[in-house]
């Protein structure tokens, strides 16, 4: 192993995910680098959302190997990926409906703590992702973005060195995504954090480097500033008329 | 939110009527009743097993009469071979826990998806219900005890105190052991409900994919729900078999796992004193039925069931629960609401 890739968080090498005759995700390298926040970027159907169940072990790939810090985890089930230390927010909020927002948080805190550390844990998540007048309430009466944040906290709960977040600004009022950018922001200092986003006033509020997918393959990486000027990811992802200066 | 067991005032109303009926019963009733009952008291611990795979682990068995019948028939091969009641006892528990594990192994680890889980324990039961049918030869014999086909196993030996073969329990004995039980494995299972273990259990049968991502091993844990489940059952198949003294094919039957699932499902899934109340009140009426002439009393129960499905489709217990909460809070709003009441100062 190099100088470089000791550094790397997560690496794919010709990652490759076949349904049938359609190619999800051709043959992708990509690298993430410790503590480095990375948004992943393109239309739909690019590809972003299956690389990403690669990655968790949601799904096993065709072709290709994902290292979590120069360990091979290609084909491994996710609740061990998960102790590895990586924390998993999916597209659509998965969540305990029939239990309360503080017990969902608290069961994922106690995978780490023992019972009264999980409780303390818990509230604090809580109360970081805005959410503790919600503890008692039970999720699946929630709104969506409501639902989103108590995924989040339940995410930070299991205290990982490496989250993955697929949209989670969607759903969410202005007021509850300027939030969630403060707190992936403020977990990016500790943490190394993959978002897969559609929502470019979101992103714009958090990305320095993003990686664009299309057609399940890596388009562009380069730093945000740089994405938005690019005329040829506009044309694959904002359309070509799009104000790319708003 | 679930109450800690500790802190729930119904978890210990139901130990205090569980331990006032097991006093109470040998006193009130005379002895054909207190055998009707102990009949009632060995289906619940029965209904139990399915009610916690099913309400607390999300595992949805069609065929829990394997159990039951597994855990009957070790009990009385090995009571009658052994001359004594305490190990088979035991070992029905263990047999069908252990069956269960391997099954569970299998169908868990073998990533089955709930329908295809529910056939597995059906044709599973089936083939045993089969197999035991088909053992009416001298040849079918384990030790002394001759497995009878279709005929059954005759003789069984009644339950007896430990280490002492020929001190047998009366009938009110064996009542009050079999309601001591069902206490017990009320207690156990709501304790283990509210462990760590059991938060997390039904987390998995809220979410099993968020289980996962939050690092739990969902396999592992429905493996050991399922093998605490079937080893209830099997303890519950020994119960019937010393109290009926007899064990026939029947206890494999899909009639016997099908009545688990309607007690389970007319008492209210995730609850533990619905299948209770699920299996008193409808084998009372089953008994009630049967003495009517005038029309099958499947098609009465038939009928009643469907209207308790259609009518209260989350269980009584819930139902029950739910119309309380209800009530209790619009009786509380009308409180707020009322004017304050004059200070009255008595002439008196």
């Amino acid at each position: 192993m190099s100088d470089a890739d000791d550094h790397k968080v997560i690496r794919t090498t010709g990652l490759t995910m076949r349904f049938g005759g359609v190619t999800a995700v051709d043959h992708v390298d990509f690298a993430l680098n410790e503590g480095e926040l990375r948004c992943l970027l393109g239309p739909n159907g690019a590809g972003k959302s299956t690389f990403f169940k690669c990655l968790t072990g949601q799904l096993t790939p065709t072709e290709g190997v994902v290292e979590f810090r120069g360990q091979p985890i290609t084909g491994w089930l996710t609740h061990d990926i998960v102790k590895l230390g990586i924390g998993i927010k999916t597209q659509v909020p998965n969540l305990f409906n029939g239990l309360s927002a503080y017990e969902n948080v608290r069961l994922s805190a106690r995978r780490k703590h023992l019972a009264p550390m999980a409780r303390q844990k818990a509230e604090e998540m809580l109360e970081k992702c805005g959410v503790t007048d919600l503890a008692k309430r039970e999720v699946g009466l929630l709104a969506h973005g409501q639902r989103q944040l108590v995924e989040l906290a339940m995410v930070l709960a299991g205290e990982p060195s490496l989250v993955l977040l697929d949209e989670p600004a969607a759903g969410m009022t202005g007021d509850e995504r300027d939030r969630l950018a403060r707190l992936v922001l403020e977990l990016s200092r500790n943490a190394s954090v993959i978002v897969v986003e559609h929502d470019m006033a979101f992103i714009r509020q958090i990305a320095k480097q993003v990686t664009v997918f299309n057609r399940g393959a890596i388009f562009r990486e380069a730093p945000i500033d740089e994405i938005m000027r690019d005329r040829a990811v506009q044309e694959i992802y904002l359309g070509k008329q799009a104000d790319v200066a708003a | 939110m679930e109450k800690p067991v500790a802190k729930d005032p119904g978890f210990y109303i139901m130990v205090l009527i569980g331990l006032l009926i097991m006093f109470g019963a040998p006193i009130w009733f005379d002895l054909f009743a207190i055998m009707q009952v102990t009949q009632y008291v060995v289906l619940s611990v029965y209904a139990l097993s399915l009610a916690y795979i099913w309400g607390f682990g999300g595992i949805l068995s069609f065929g829990q009469s394997c159990f039951f019948g597994l855990g009957a028939y070790t009990f009385a091969v090995s009571s009658i071979n052994i001359g004594e009641t305490t190990f088979p006892f035991i070992l029905s528990f263990v047999l069908p826990a252990a069956f269960g594990a391997a099954l569970g192994y299998f169908m868990f680890y073998g990533r089955l998806s709930d329908v295809y889980l529910g056939v597995v324990t059906m044709v599973v039961t089936l083939i045993f219900w089969k197999i035991i049918n088909h053992t009416a030869g001298p040849e079918y014999s384990i030790g002394d005890a001759r497995l009878g086909g279709f005929n059954g196993i005759p003789s069984i030996p009644i339950l007896n105190m430990p280490g002492d073969p020929d001190a047998w329990l009366d009938p009110a004995q064996m009542f009050k052991f079999f309601m001591f039980l069902l206490i017990v494995v009320y207690i156990g299972l709501r304790v283990l409900i509210a462990s760590d273990f059991g938060r997390v259990s039904v987390g998995i049968r809220e979410n099993e994919t968020r289980s996962s991502l939050l690092g739990y091993d969902v396999r592992r844990h429905k493996v050991i729900i399922f093998a605490i489940g079937s080893g209830i059952a099997g303890m519950a198949g020994a119960m019937w078999a010393t109290y009926q003294t007899f064990i026939d094919p029947n206890a494999f039957s899909l009639e016997m796992s099908a009545k688990a699932l309607i007690w389970v499902m007319a008492g209210g899934v995730g609850t533990l004193a619905g299948p209770i109340l699920g299996v008193i009140l409808l084998q009372w009426l089953s008994l009630k039925l049967g003495t009517l002439q005038f029309l099958n009393n499947f098609v009465i129960l038939g009928a009643i069931l469907m209207v308790l499905v259609l009518a209260l489709p989350r269980g009584l217990v819930p139902s029950v629960k739910h119309w309380a909460l209800t009530g209790w809070e619009m009786f509380r709003r009308r409180e707020r609401a009322a004017p304050p009441a004059k200070e009255v100062t008595s002439d008196v």
